[in-house]
């Protein structure tokens, strides 16, 4: 029992380890981090630091030391302390010790106590579900477990004694490596926690942006719960080892500060966030680089469609996260070429019009299934359809552009698989759900906005701490 | 205010989502009541993988096989237990090649990986031809492990390059 509250310890000291990191690049990349609320920060910077420390996992690797927890956490925490030590890491630290001590009460009523209780709920059965039962999903003990325990027997990111798509990026596999030396031992039921934690991060960073999107409380908490608990995949993922959660999260960060950028609503330094999340979409997945370019490409054509004051200065903007996609991918792909690491290529042949056909009909099953994502996609498509002419006239076309985009590179990217005829509909189905959870929580922004649309009233009531710089196309 | 079509579709959103959330409950009762007995049992974490034959196995294999020694694994990639035990048996280098592969192949891969063992995942189907002709080889030895597999320990040095078939 004492061993079980010891491992339980030393894995939240690792997580806050992680969090603590994220803090000191907040302080340092922010302007003014309180311009930021404390869950924000927290959200954010917990993402932050996992990108930031697997990096230098890479880097270790590169300079040929050995893994071991000092020389993880050493110099990581140290950099972190360093930043929060500046005077303002200090006021943000300082500022966060306060909300900690004193934390104000939720004050939640009705309907909000609904909400809060189903997520609660949801949570309490995902944190059992994960941490009480062994890794046992096929892609966790097949790919990123398996990675993950051979780089913590091995010390360093040894991919020789496996097979086990080596060209994948590694954040989760090093993440949860570290979280090995964390525990002190390869204990993958209490390291899956890692997922369920990322789920509420995830929720979290969606509440937040909807709160910044003008929605009050009790429609943030819902949008939130409504993400949460529709269908079976996001469920399913909070304790599944798999990738697709985090990099789903990291997508709805880019996403969302992104668009709060666009809409003018983003407190300053969100781009930079956004470029270590676009990093993070990057060296999570293997999708990630191209859904980390559609963020951007989106943008570009939003900023070129509505022709805002400042265009050619904003465009010139982008090209931090820009920056921020080449943080993620370039590390890992050089690494690959000199390794010598086989990249798996697709060979692309041909385009197959019964593949599109195929896909297209089971994206839509599973867009309107309610076993899959419920009734969220739905929704957002009511949601495009209450913002009406809004959607072409507003940042909010970022959003479409982006979702649109992807939904229809997803159908393009099946009609051009080199996947036999009879392996066909088993590659639908064990990938499309995945593929679609990446791109759900951004589908969720758009419902928050639909949600806005609806009640315009709340948008006096929403908390906005932020003075907007220049909106694009001011409400009307 | 909301127009009345408006306010309707939200209702009605709602409503499905209500039902929705009834299903969800339904369909994840199965597993919360399997969670509910472990935790009142305690056989949760690590003890949940001891009713597991395929884990106890990999378990008595992992002390057979050194961790820097390489094994042949004798399976079909769709069975999925390839995967467990490669999970298992973790660092030890894994070469997963399928029942149905001829004596060159199979011969060919144990030499070029310099395999020390060689493991047929089920001993109930009939060992393919390549596995029969490694056995009639001499160079592999079978290992009294209790599993629902077959081991054999391999001298990878006694397959020359050359025709098998």
């Amino acid at each position: 029992m004492i061993e079980a509250a010891l491992s339980l310890l030393r894995l939240l000291g690792g997580l806050a380890a992680l969090c603590f990191l994220g803090s000191g690049l907040l302080a340092a990349l922010l302007p003014q981090p309180r311009e930021f609320r404390v869950l924000e920060r927290l959200v954010l910077s917990f993402g932050i630091g996992a990108v930031l420390l697997t990096l230098w996992m890479l880097a270790l690797t590169w300079r040929g030391l050995p893994f071991g927890l000092g020389l993880i956490l050493g110099p990581s925490l140290g950099l972190a302390a360093a930043l929060l030590l500046t005077p303002r890491g200090r006021r943000a630290l300082s500022g966060d010790l306060r909300a900690l001590a004193w934390p104000r009460r939720p004050g939640l009523q009705g309907w909000d106590w609904l909400f809060a209780g189903l997520l609660a709920t949801l949570f309490l059965y995902a944190f059992l579900r994960a941490t009480l039962y062994p890794m046992w999903a096929w892609d966790a003990i097949a790919t990123w477990g398996c990675k993950a325990k051979v780089f913590y027997i091995s010390h360093g990111l040894d991919l020789t004694c496996i097979d086990a798509h080596n060209y994948y990026p590694n954040l989760v596999p090093l993440l949860l490596s570290y979280l090995y030396y964390c525990l002190g031992q390869v204990n993958d039921h209490l390291a899956q926690g890692l997922f369920p934690l990322w789920g509420a991060l995830l929720l979290g960073l969606l509440y937040s942006l909807a709160r910044r999107l003008g929605l009050s409380r009790r429609l943030a908490l819902g949008l939130t719960a409504f993400l949460a608990l529709n269908g079976t995949v996001f469920v399913v993922h909070l304790y599944i080892a798999y990738a697709d959660l985090p990099l789903a999260y990291f997508t709805l960060g880019a996403t969302g500060l992104v668009y709060l950028w666009l809409a003018g609503q983003a407190p300053r330094g969100s781009l930079s966030l956004a470029a270590l999340f676009l990093a993070g979409m990057a060296w999570c997945k293997y999708e990630g680089p191209p859904l980390a370019a559609t963020v951007i490409l989106a943008a570009v054509l939003t900023l070129a469609w509505l022709r805002p004051p400042g265009t050619w200065r904003r465009l010139f903007s982008l090209s931090l996260p820009l920056a921020g996609l080449a943080l993620g991918y370039l590390p890992w792909r050089l690494f690959i070429s000199q390794q010598y690491l086989q990249v798996g290529a697709d060979h692309i042949r041909n385009f197959y019009p019964q593949q599109l056909a195929q896909a297209s009909v089971y994206l839509a099953t599973v867009l309107i299934q309610p076993y899959f994502f419920g009734f969220l996609w739905p929704a957002a498509l009511l949601a495009a359809i209450a913002l009406g002419r809004r959607l072409w006239t507003s940042p909010a076309l970022f959003l479409l552009l982006f979702l649109g985009g992807n939904l229809l590179a997803i159908l393009l990217a099946y009609a051009v698989a080199p996947t036999s005829a009879a392996e066909f509909p088993s590659y639908l189905k064990a990938s499309m759900d995945r593929l679609l959870l990446h791109l759900t929580p951004s589908a969720a922004l758009l419902v928050g906005l639909g949600l806005k649309e609806l009640w315009p009233s709340t948008q006096r009531a929403a908390v906005n701490q932020v003075k907007p710089s220049r909106m694009l196309h001011p409400s009307p | 205010m909301l127009s009345n079509w408006k306010l309707h579709l939200t209702r009605i959103l709602l409503a499905l989502w209500g039902l929705q959330l009834i299903w969800l409950a339904w369909h994840f009762a199965p597993e919360a009541r399997d969670l509910a007995r472990r935790i009142g049992l305690g056989e949760v974490g690590a003890a949940v993988r001891q009713e597991d034959p395929l884990y106890l196995w990999s378990a008595s294999l992992s002390a057979v096989i050194p961790p820097d020694a390489a094994y042949v694994f004798v399976d079909n990639y769709e069975s999925g237990k390839e995967i467990e035990v490669r999970y298992y048996l973790a660092p030890r280098r894994h070469i997963l090649v399928s029942p149905e592969s001829p004596a060159a192949f199979l011969f060919h891969t144990l030499h070029e990986e310099q395999a020390a063992y060689l493991i047929v995942r089920d001993q109930q189907k009939p060992p393919g031809p390549g596995v029969q002709a490694a056995v009639r080889s001499q160079a592999v030895q079978p290992l009294k492990i209790q599993g629902p597999g077959r081991v054999y320990r391999v001298d990878h040095l006694r397959f020359h390059w050359g025709f098998y078939d």
